[in-house]
């Protein structure tokens, strides 16, 4: 595996841990009700 | 909030109505092609033939139905989730003409042979610069409306909406890098496997970034509008959004197994594919969930059908996309007519189900007025199903009989069929295609009649229905 292989690797391990923090952020109890809010809200956009 | 307290629909009118014409421009080149394998004298060379015109049936597909009424329903959607007016109704009018004049010229230039050769890529490099003109337009206008909006916390299909132009803007403008040679004419920066390599990152993020998060946008919303229920769980959406996101963008090499791209980036590509199952039937899951109680919607309310058996082809279109993804499997049926079989379950099942779902839901609320026939909707939706089934089995079967005969070999080795001769095998199953196609032409007539006898004739909805 050469080095711009590992880059690639590298950026994707990094995405990846970004991602699971997103995971951890949306699911975490403070932000319960917060992160469901939206779905009542758009229904009375009309 | 209402058009007249705000909202800037004239332009959604104009996107849904011109993506309809594209839309019936679409199937009709499609039938024609069809027929064209099946009756080689119906090419008429030159402007005529099956490869010019294959083209443009993709692209008046993918960027005129599909791109044109994901505009409409961008602007119908961003406005009314963020309770803000357009930001520039003016330049969205500006883009409406921009967006036919590109299509036509398109039309023109691919007819006239003009075609840089990369799949859903081929307009030559002035048509190029316009749609990348296009795209800035129309990403302002809703960037800056959403950055001036009232609701502080975004819905799910606002994501998917920001997803969509900012991925689109980096696949077009890397993979449509090329050096002009003369106004017609341009070669990619690209060479070799490097090129073909940036060519499928794009082609393959195509269907990420323009046939699936725009009809997820679409999804999300008008399936909660038409059950009236909320969707099952926002925060499932949230993370199904962001685990596509992160996993869409490594799959594009899976279109060149068995090839010289490096063995590493094929095998992260096949390992991406297969993990996508996760995001996408999170979707899937999201849907039929949102429906717990409300499943007598499928037999009485033919929005609900149009996109519950849509996300049911996306769930089976993101199975089979995935399968075909493994190095085995791809070796048994990539370059035979299983992939067209595919590729028809996602744009007419899948693509085309939700936009009609979303144009039955949203022409009776900008002209305040009832849908014209539901019972017409619902000959629209089963001659549509009817049509997109018998096309994606008959190629499938077509497919593997093909992909059989190319495998075949005698004792010492050689092949046992030639490549012509799978071709006249395949004609039985060119004919069904044919049939399918005009069944979902006649859908199409169908919706088409419906819309234009809505506008026109349709009974005034009551005040509070209006949008």
């Amino acid at each position: 595996m050469d080095l711009a292989s590992v880059y690639y690797l590298g950026v994707t391990f990094l995405l990846f841990g970004i991602f699971v923090a997103i995971v951890v952020r949306t699911y975490s109890r403070k932000n319960r009700e917060r992160g469901e809010d939206p779905k009542y809200r758009m229904m009375h956009e009309d | 909030m209402d058009q007249q307290q705000g909202y800037a629909d004239d332009v959604v009118k104009g996107f849904i109505l011109w993506s309809m014409v594209w839309g019936l421009v679409t199937v009709l080149i499609g039938v024609l092609i069809s027929l064209q394998l099946v009756y080689p004298q119906l090419n008429l060379p030159p402007f005529l033939t099956y490869g010019r015109l294959r083209p443009v049936h993709t692209n008046a597909g993918i960027f005129g139905w599909g791109i044109g009424s994901f505009m409409a329903f961008f602007f119908y959607i961003t406005q009314r989730l963020t309770k803000t007016r357009l930001w520039s109704p003016g330049l969205a009018r500006v883009q409406l003409w921009l967006f036919n004049v590109i299509i036509a010229l398109a039309a023109v230039t691919l007819l006239a042979g003009m075609n840089r050769s990369k799949e859903y890529a081929e307009l030559e490099w002035p048509v190029a610069l316009l749609v990348v003109v296009l795209w800035v337009i129309f990403s302002v206008n809703i960037i800056m409306t959403i950055a001036k909006r009232k609701e502080e916390q975004m819905y799910i299909s606002l994501w998917y909406i920001l997803a969509t132009l900012v991925g689109v803007a980096v696949l077009y403008l890397v993979n449509n890098v090329s050096i002009p040679v003369s106004l017609f004419k341009s070669y990619s920066a690209y060479a070799g496997a490097n090129d073909a390599n940036v060519q499928w990152w794009y082609g393959h993020n195509a269907v990420a970034m323009v046939l699936t998060t725009p009809p997820l946008a679409l999804f999300y919303y008008y399936l909660p509008k038409s059950t009236g229920v909320p969707i099952y769980s926002h925060r499932m959406g949230v993370i199904a959004f962001w685990s596509l996101i992160f996993m869409y963008l490594w799959t594009g090499a899976h279109h060149l197994l068995w090839t010289p791209v490096p063995d590493w980036v094929q095998t992260l590509a096949m390992g991406f594919s297969v993990m996508l199952i996760a995001p996408s039937w999170a979707s899937v899951f999201n849907g039929y969930f949102s429906m717990e109680g409300q499943w007598n919607q499928m037999r009485d309310n033919y929005l609900v059908k149009f996109l519950i058996f849509a996300i049911t082809f996306y769930g089976l279109q993101t199975l089979q996309g995935p399968s075909q993804a493994v190095r085995t499997f791809s070796a048994f049926i990539h370059y035979t007519d299983w992939v067209p079989g595919h590729v028809h379950m996602g744009t007419l099942g899948w693509v085309s189900l939700v936009i009609f779902a979303g144009i039955y839901y949203t022409i009776p609320k900008l002209y305040g007025r009832e849908i014209y026939s539901v019972g017409l909707a619902n000959l629209h939706f089963w001659l549509a199903v009817t049509g997109q089934i018998i096309f994606s089995i008959t190629m499938w079967v077509a497919g593997v009989q093909q992909a059989s005969m190319l495998h075949a070999s005698n004792p010492d080795g050689s092949l046992h069929y030639s490549f012509m001769e799978t071709l006249i095998e395949l004609y039985p199953y060119w004919t069904w295609r044919s049939i399918a196609g005009i069944i979902y032409l006649a859908s199409l007539l169908v919706f088409l009649y419906n819309i234009v006898k809505t506008i026109s004739a349709g009974k005034a909805q009551p005040a509070e229905q209006k949008a």
